[in-house]
């Protein structure tokens, strides 16, 4: 593997949810600790499975690891460290000032930067702790700070006023104002983090294209602003021998070819490896080790009858979704599960039972639905690209409310405009007006807005509510926000898109759990490319059949109210008559 | 020379570019409290969601909360006493209350609407 020729001290493994950055992260600290060398693996997935891949109990404090010489383990958790953030800035001020200011002030943290800047604080100790950087050789992170993170924390003309003013007083620094770090600190993480002599970055993705495509944003995003040392790792590459006699098998390895043979520009030029895909779950230390090697695996695997699985279809939901005539139908999930095609699929089918449809994407390449246009009668498509949205909006606001800036204040106004909530809230501005459409038709979309922003949102019809019944005008009653559309069960049906596999299925849970409080109740979840739901043979792909059981009835268990499983196709569903099958379940 | 205390309502910045409506008064008020400094003002901002210690240790601030809730915020106090509420104050009242003196045509007042930020 080249990421692991002559590593450097801290190693941060970066990729979206589901791709194996994990695993990749602990073989990496097994082989560095089996080679003599002292090694902290840090994990920050909300779901992590550290502790359960290596039999132990670790949490948030420094464990060894009894099976691994020389290797210890460390587990932060985002969701934790944002809420001590909160309960550091609100716990005080509680019983003290009225309940529904004290809430106010919790939704206003409760932000993906509060969570992304307080995980960051944990982080930056670990960077520049002295005590830490003579006990352990290597530093391994299964995750990275994104580009926003670090230009936030580099960025001088904020730092400057806030050591100046004492506090309140600095542009954006958001939720950097509470934290206790000194400016040296986070100074010296950067420093560290854009040194390439001391850190490593091992971009990992899959064979796709969709996912190659995110992991060249990430990977231009971050060179921008410094880490410019860079790796790749496809992981879970379908071994070409299993290919024989299975047309499923044969189908997957062909399109993993030719996404590598299409990879990114901005990718190609990066050192890169590739890691097989297993049969068995990356648990246990055997698993691990066997995970980075090219020798093949010694465990022998059983074949078992293919799988029957009798679970619901996406046919079984598209009667209910049909029934009202009209209506807005949203696809919700993390990147790379699948919702373009999913959203694609809905409206095909919608429009050939003669219903009049919108579908709407935010997918960049779009490609299903440039297919689609003109293609059927009832079925009208648009586009919304989140970084054209995004884009516009910050040209819009910087030319309009910006414009009377000086230059420091533009600089500082420039970069707020780039946080993450601000593309958020530029498509969902883009959606809003299509929103509306949903009483005569159906709208279906692939993308929707956080619960979060949601109820700020909210917070601001509420407010255009208020001013409204105060002027005694006579249209409040007719006055409806998108929250509103969107709590109404009978106008909106939020579909949640996850793959049977635990990491997308606990990140899909976190969505529902985000949804409710917005008080928002996704109406089903959708299993997508399940390799249980086809009838494999390769024993490869049965064995992953076989570990998708678990994740399918826990979805169907614990966390949805109705839900379909659509099979891994062997053929990607582009154009109507594919789309129309895939619906058909 | 007076001192101002400014209480904002929660929110991630004083720009407020980060909310889901960028509010023109937050930006004008930003770039007013810069140009009051620079002329020898002293003001201070307090953000609910960062410093609500601030709020809940001034009986005032608290008081104020207390009846009119944070839908009346922001609240501004000249000398710790109340001076304004519900609005930023533009710099023609910046001026008046610190004790600015300046030709009229250099003191701009802030201009446009919306709601508040984040």
């Amino acid at each position: 593997m080249k990421f692991l020729d002559q590593p450097p001290r801290f190693l941060f493994f970066t990729g979206k949810g589901g791709v194996g950055k994990t695993s990749i992260a602990c073989a990496t600290a097994i082989q560095l600790a089996e080679s003599g060398k002292r090694v902290l693996l840090v994990s920050t997935d909300p779901a992590s499975n550290v502790g359960q891949v290596f039999g132990v109990t670790i949490g948030n404090h420094i464990t060894p690891i009894p099976a691994v010489p020389r290797l210890a383990a460390l587990e932060i958790d985002p969701q934790a460290a944002a809420q001590a953030y909160r309960d550091h800035i609100v716990g005080p001020v509680r019983g003290v000032l009225p309940e529904a200011v004290v809430q106010g002030i919790e939704e206003q943290l409760s932000g993906a930067c509060t969570t992304e800047i307080a995980a960051f604080d944990e982080f930056t100790s670990l960077l520049t702790d002295s005590a830490l950087l003579t006990d352990y050789d290597h530093i391994i992170f299964d995750t990275a700070p994104t580009g926003h993170t670090i230009r936030m924390l580099q960025l001088p003309g904020a730092w400057s006023n806030f050591l100046e003013e004492g506090k309140g007083d600095a542009s954006c620094l958001g939720p950097l104002a509470g934290l206790e770090k000194q400016r040296e600190q986070y100074q010296a993480a950067v420093d560290a983090l854009t040194d390439g002599s001391m850190t490593r970055l091992i971009l990992v993705a899959r064979a796709q294209q969709s996912t190659l495509r995110e992991v060249a944003r990430t990977r231009e995003e971050l060179a921008a602003i410094g880490l410019t040392h860079q790796y790749l790792v496809i992981n879970g590459i379908l071994p070409s021998i299993e290919s024989t006699n299975d047309p499923l098998a044969t189908a997957i390895h062909e399109r993993e070819l030719a996404a590598l043979h299409a990879i990114p520009e901005a990718l190609s030029a990066l050192p890169r490896d590739y890691v097989t895909l297993k049969p068995f779950n990356m648990v246990g230390l055997d698993a691990l080790r066997h995970l980075l090697a090219d020798t093949p695996v010694g465990v022998k695997i059983v074949v078992e009858v293919p799988i029957e699985l009798d679970e619901p279809r996406l046919s079984d939901l598209m009667d209910e979704i049909a029934a009202d005539g009209h209506g807005l139908v949203m696809l919700m999930g993390k990147g790379g599960v699948g919702k373009t095609t999913l959203a694609a699929a809905i409206a095909v089918e919608l429009a050939r039972r003669g219903l009049p449809v919108h579908l709407t994407t935010s997918d960049p390449a779009a490609h299903l639905t440039e297919t689609l246009e003109g293609a059927l009668d009832n079925l009208t498509v648009s586009r919304i690209d989140p970084h054209t949205e995004t884009e516009r909006y910050r040209q819009h606001v910087l030319e309009t409310k910006g414009a009377k800036l000086d230059t420091q204040g533009r600089a500082l106004l420039e970069e707020d405009l780039r946080s993450p909530c601000t593309e958020e809230i530029a498509v969902f501005q883009g959606f809003s007006r299509i929103i509306r459409e949903a009483g005569k038709k159906f709208v279906v979309m692939d993308t929707a807005p956080t619960g979060h922003t949601l109820m700020l949102i909210d917070a601001t019809g509420a407010y255009h509510r208020e001013a409204a019944r105060q002027m005694g005008s006579n249209s409040i009653s007719h006055y409806t926000t998108p929250m509103m559309q969107l709590q109404d069960s009978k106008q909106t049906k939020v579909l949640i898109v996850t793959l049977a596999e635990t990491t997308p299925v606990l990140e899909a849970a976190s969505l529902q759990a985000d949804l409710r409080r917005a008080k928002i109740e996704p109406w089903a979840w959708i299993i997508n490319n399940s390799v249980a739901a086809t009838s494999a043979i390769s024993p490869l792909l049965c064995s992953r059949a076989a570990n998708e059981l678990r994740e399918i009835n826990t979805v169907a268990n614990q966390h949805a109210q109705r839900y379909a499983v659509v099979p891994l196709l062997k053929d990607e569903p582009v154009g109507v008559a594919r789309l129309l099958e895939l619906a058909a379940g | 020379m007076k001192s101002i205390q400014v209480f904002d309502p929660a929110m991630c910045c004083n720009t407020g570019v980060c909310g889901v409506d960028v509010d023109q008064q937050l930006i004008n008020f930003a770039a007013d409290v810069d140009w009051a400094k620079q002329n020898g003002a002293q003001i201070q901002r307090f953000n609910l969601a960062q410093q609500p210690m601030d709020f809940a240790n001034n009986p005032v601030v608290k008081e104020f909360l207390e009846r009119s809730g944070q839908e009346a915020l922001p609240l501004i106090l000249v000398d710790g006493e109340f001076a304004l509420a519900g609005r930023y104050p533009n710099r023609v009242e910046l001026a008046r209350w610190t004790g600015i003196t300046l030709p009229i045509n250099e003191i701009k007042p802030a201009v446009g609407s919306g709601s508040k930020c984040c």
